[in-house]
């Protein structure tokens, strides 16, 4: 499985200052390798993606998640910071 | 925090000359000899802190009272509004807001960014409390609580509706996000919030971002005792990277000049409607096509003289009140502004005048 992040929007909202990283999930230790997939199974990014989250608020990052798996292909998920939980988001930070 | 200033703004001249807030990342970020000076002059900011303390000295009143003085963490005698300002340490990790290092009235803590934020959100709030005579970011004493160190070289600073969050950068694009006007900025955001709201999209959300910069600008420019044509009018002068190529991340002065680098690109701002970017990205370019207001503000600022906290912060303060649009458009926005000068200043006033002139001079005739 493959996961690759990218983000958008935040207090300077410079395209070139945008996170992207990519991650191929089998080549991770065992232990992070679990907690990536279980972090970032589709079903649950896609309800994450659907929440309706905190509209208040200004200059936050939107994150694109796009998770690859061998099976049914690409899956893209476009999700505002404030509605990841803080476990993916310090995950993503640790990636 | 410069605590020397006074109701109206005057600032004393010697304690002001470089902001204790700059100090401390001097003190953190320079060289080690450039290190020791700065902690020096804390120390020596701190003695005349405790000093003014034991005996307050008055400060020259201007023409407007003064509601209340917060700047260095102390609020005088006198005063009708209090800030309740509590840091958190996010300790590089996502969970807000963090351990709660310094709340109001506690001594300094032994962390440099804690008490950085503690004393801007000071400043930002005699602003609001001084000059337009607000309590707090929703005008009844909102707590202002900021969290420092949040996430891993995190890229950002946001208000999330309810509190600020800073990270500390990656040191390569971004050395910090510590800076009074990024702290003014997002503390605004709360301001424009509990002010009938911009929705942050598209012109609106653009209007959102200016107004964020406008009281940025005025904080700052407030804190150095700096009239307009005094003033760099640059958002984020600390922000950049030790070899990225810019002054700041925004310029009110020029936008679109702020920075011109290899790895971070060509500041994108334009100043002008003819250069208006319609695009999807960055909630339909809140942060690009804020430059035109941003612009108009600056030149209305340098048309009028003076200093940017009192007239045209107090006709923007106003505009903002009465808005009663959270979709408002440029247009809107503009003629709310005049609408404004116009009830304070009156019909055929220089204000109103030279804010038509302004406005007409970035693409929107009012």
């Amino acid at each position: 499985m493959i996961i690759e992040i990218s983000s958008s929007g935040g207090f300077g909202g410079i395209p070139a200052a945008a996170m992207h990283k990519r991650i191929d999930v089998d080549q991770q230790a065992p232990s992070l390798r679990q907690e990536i997939c279980d972090a970032f199974e589709p079903r649950d990014l896609r309800q994450l993606a659907a929440r309706s989250g905190n509209s208040r608020g200004a200059d936050r990052m939107v994150y694109r998640i796009t998770v690859t798996d061998r099976q049914d292909g690409p899956h893209v998920y476009d999700i505002r910071e404030d509605q990841l939980p803080a476990e993916i988001l310090d995950l993503i930070d640790q990636m | 925090m410069c605590i020397s200033v006074c109701p109206g703004g005057t600032h004393h001249p010697i304690q002001c000359i470089v902001p204790p807030h700059m100090l401390r990342v001097i003190a953190l970020r320079g060289d080690e000899r450039t290190a020791e000076m700065a902690r020096s002059l804390l120390k020596q900011n701190q003695k005349l802190r405790q000093e003014r303390e034991d005996h307050p000295h008055p400060c020259n009143q201007g023409d407007e009272a003064p509601a209340a003085i917060a700047g260095g963490g102390n609020t005088r005698a006198g005063s009708t509004f209090t800030p309740d300002r509590r840091v958190h340490d996010g300790q590089q990790k996502a969970a807000l807001p963090g351990k709660l290092l310094r709340g109001e009235g506690d001594s300094p803590s032994d962390n440099a960014d804690v008490d950085l934020m503690y004393d801007a959100m000071g400043e930002v709030f005699s602003l609001y409390a001084d000059q337009f005579d607000r309590n707090s970011l929703d005008g009844s004493g909102l707590a202002l609580i900021a969290t420092v160190n949040h996430r891993r070289n995190y890229n950002n600073a946001f208000w999330n509706g309810d509190q600020m969050a800073f990270g500390n950068g990656d040191g390569q694009l971004f050395r910090t996000f510590m800076d009074l006007s990024v702290i003014a900025h997002e503390m605004t955001h709360g301001v424009i919030q509990y002010s009938g709201g911009l929705v942050y999209q598209d012109q609106s959300g653009a209007l959102n971002e200016s107004i964020a910069d406008v009281f940025a600008a005025i904080t700052q420019q407030r804190q150095l005792g700096q009239a307009a044509h005094e003033a760099d009018w640059i958002i984020g002068s600390e922000l950049l990277g030790p070899a990225i190529k810019g002054v700041g991340l925004r310029s009110m002065k020029a936008p679109g000049t702020a920075y011109s680098d290899d790895l971070l690109g060509q500041d994108p701002q334009p100043f002008h409607m003819d250069n208006f970017l319609s695009t999807s990205d960055d909630n339909g370019g809140v942060h690009i096509n804020s430059g035109i207001p941003n612009h108009a503000f600056y030149l209305f600022c340098m048309l009028l003289g003076g200093n940017s906290w009192e007239k045209p912060g107090q006709i923007w303060y106003r505009a903002l009140q009465e808005l009663n649009n959270p979709m408002a458009s440029f247009a809107e926005w503009s003629d709310q502004t005049v609408a404004a000068a116009i009830e304070l200043y009156g019909t055929g006033s220089p204000e109103a005048l030279l804010l038509r002139r302004a406005w007409k001079l970035v693409g929107l005739p009012t």
